[in-house]
């Protein structure tokens, strides 16, 4: 039973329990942070892409379009090598900046098209309604589309996260410490000298993440449908 | 009240309107007849820019609302629509969706109230006391005009005999009730007009009587109404004049009785033929 007690050396080690704390919040402060930069960054664009063509929402939307284009065509690894060795290639700049920025910069690609996609799913019906009665079309996007807009998009936007949470993970290959960082670390020679321990660990870690947030979406979803507003 | 005057409307290379002109007095009721896709729908939409002309004006109250640099918004709010498939706001409540605009003018009214006397305080700072202008009183709070908006709706509600159903979602409504409700909601705008889009064609048969019912109290208490319908009992009873478009143009109009009776063009008697 070697795997076990390995397990249990890891677990009851303190260094390692550090190792894998210290990781865990870094990922933690990542995702977060890159979660709220997405949906920001997603939400305006997405607004953008969305509005009617104007001669003063020609470059905005010339913008997003090339950015939406850049972003979702070419490799997350590569966009981060960019944002750390290029952008942020600034000594000293906190790296944990770099990565947020990075990761939320990408995220919000994908939260546009989803959040797009929500506010299209929105009967016109309801912007026609709310236009008719003299409300501006930010009001009526607000008070009428949007809310009935999240209902639609809280599945894909979820999935979003899910998939950015794990997809952080690369960051340990601009040596930042984060989960994935860590179970190498304690892999390493001078520590447990075997991957297989801490690998299964982290990835046990990763998996108990999704999992609670899994359920968290699926329990705002169950409310949103509660109040059977539809 | 409304003067339209060469009024066209092309999307794309489709030319939809040819040049409409038509002058509507206040108090009066138009019902809009033609066949189908022959752009009555596109006519009305076009009354309250909700599609903007192609070109041609549409003066209400004195002002060419056609025109791009009007606010659009502060002329809608006096010109109601009425929608085929109903459009309540399905995230509100019964009475929230009547509320909403009011409340919203109402803000609107005091922000801009507050903000006058800003500059009027900031200006009075370098004048001497006697040249100092007054404030204007502010009666209005958030809570009175929500509580006069709340007030309103339920007046209405209970006109139509839905107060029970204040707090309900419109998901929960059957089609007749939910399309009076919209009407009322245009009325607690207090409109000058209300423009409807065939207001019964989306509803089951036996719900479309207590629409037509409402809107024919409008009618007795002086709304001026515009009303695409294929209801021709209705239209001959209710309205004023009847208009009817075809190819893109009023090709008839008069007095129900000369339309419905004694049709001219050709069209208009090929299609009464059809739906009489
Ligand atoms: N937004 C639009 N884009 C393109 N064509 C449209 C649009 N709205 C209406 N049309 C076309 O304009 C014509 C008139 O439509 P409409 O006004 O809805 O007719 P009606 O209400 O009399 O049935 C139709 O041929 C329709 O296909
Ligand atoms: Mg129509």
């Amino acid at each position: 039973m070697d795997f076990f007690s390995k397990i249990f050396e890891l677990f009851s080690t303190g260094k390692y329990m550090e190792s894998i704390f210290e990781g865990l919040k870094n990922t933690f402060i990542i995702s977060v942070f890159a979660a709220l930069l997405g949906l920001l960054l997603g939400t305006v664009v997405a607004m953008v892409t969305i509005a009617r063509p104007s001669a003063a929402m020609k470059l905005p939307k010339a913008i997003c379009k090339i950015y939406l284009t850049v972003i979702r065509g070419t490799p997350m690894a590569l966009q981060l090598f960019i944002m750390a060795y290029v952008v942020f290639a600034i000594r000293g700049f906190p790296q944990i900046i770099t990565a947020i920025i990075a990761f939320g910069i990408n995220s919000g690609a994908y939260v546009a098209e989803n959040v797009r996609a929500g506010i299209m799913s929105v009967d016109i019906g309801q912007t026609e309604a709310g236009r008719a009665l003299g409300l501006p079309s930010r009001v009526t996007m607000l008070k009428i589309v949007i809310p009935q807009a999240i209902k639609n998009v809280i599945p894909a936007i979820g999935n979003e996260l899910i998939a950015l949470i794990k997809e952080t993970s690369i960051v340990s290959m601009i040596g930042m410490y984060d989960l994935t960082f860590a179970a190498k670390v304690i892999g390493g020679g001078n520590n447990m000298a075997s991957y297989l321990i801490p690998m299964t660990v982290v990835a046990l870690f990763y998996l108990a993440i999704v999992y609670a947030l899994t359920l968290g979406i699926k329990i705002i979803e169950k409310r949103l449908r509660a109040g059977d507003k539809n | 009240m409304i003067k339209i005057e060469n009024l066209k409307k092309s999307f794309g290379t489709l030319e939809v309107l040819r040049g409409i002109n038509i002058e509507i007095a206040e108090g009066e009721k138009i019902a809009v007849i033609g066949p189908s896709g022959c752009g009555k729908s596109t006519f009305l939409r076009c009354i309250n820019c909700m599609e903007d002309p192609t070109g041609g004006s549409i003066v209400f109250e004195g002002v060419d609302i056609a025109d791009p640099k009007v606010d659009i918004n502060i002329h809608r709010e006096k010109i109601g629509m009425v929608f085929q498939q109903f459009n309540l706001f399905n995230n509100k409540t019964v009475i929230e969706n009547i509320m909403l605009a009011p409340v919203y003018v109402g803000m609107k009214a005091l922000r801009k109230k507050k903000k006058e006397n800003r500059k009027i305080k900031l200006s009075n700072l370098f004048k001497r006391a006697e040249d100092k202008r007054p404030l204007l009183e502010i009666t209005e709070t958030k809570e009175s005009i929500k509580a006069s908006a709340r007030a309103r709706a339920e007046e209405l509600l209970l006109r139509i005999g839905l107060l029970d159903k204040a707090d309900e979602y419109p998901s929960r409504l059957s089609g007749g009730q939910k399309q009076r409700i919209a009407i009322v909601r245009a009325l607690a705008m207090n409109p000058r007009v209300i423009l409807f889009d065939e207001p019964t064609s989306a509803l089951d048969p036996e719900m479309v009587g207590e629409v037509l019912d409402l809107m024919k109290t409008l009618a007795d208490e002086g709304m001026t109404m515009v009303i695409v319908t294929h209801e021709m009992a209705f239209a001959r009873e209710v309205a004023s004049r009847v208009i009817f478009i075809a190819d893109g143009q009023i090709l008839e109009e008069g007095t129900p009785a000369e339309v419905f009776d004694s049709p001219k063009h050709p069209r208009l008697q090929d299609f009464l033929s059809k739906v009489l």
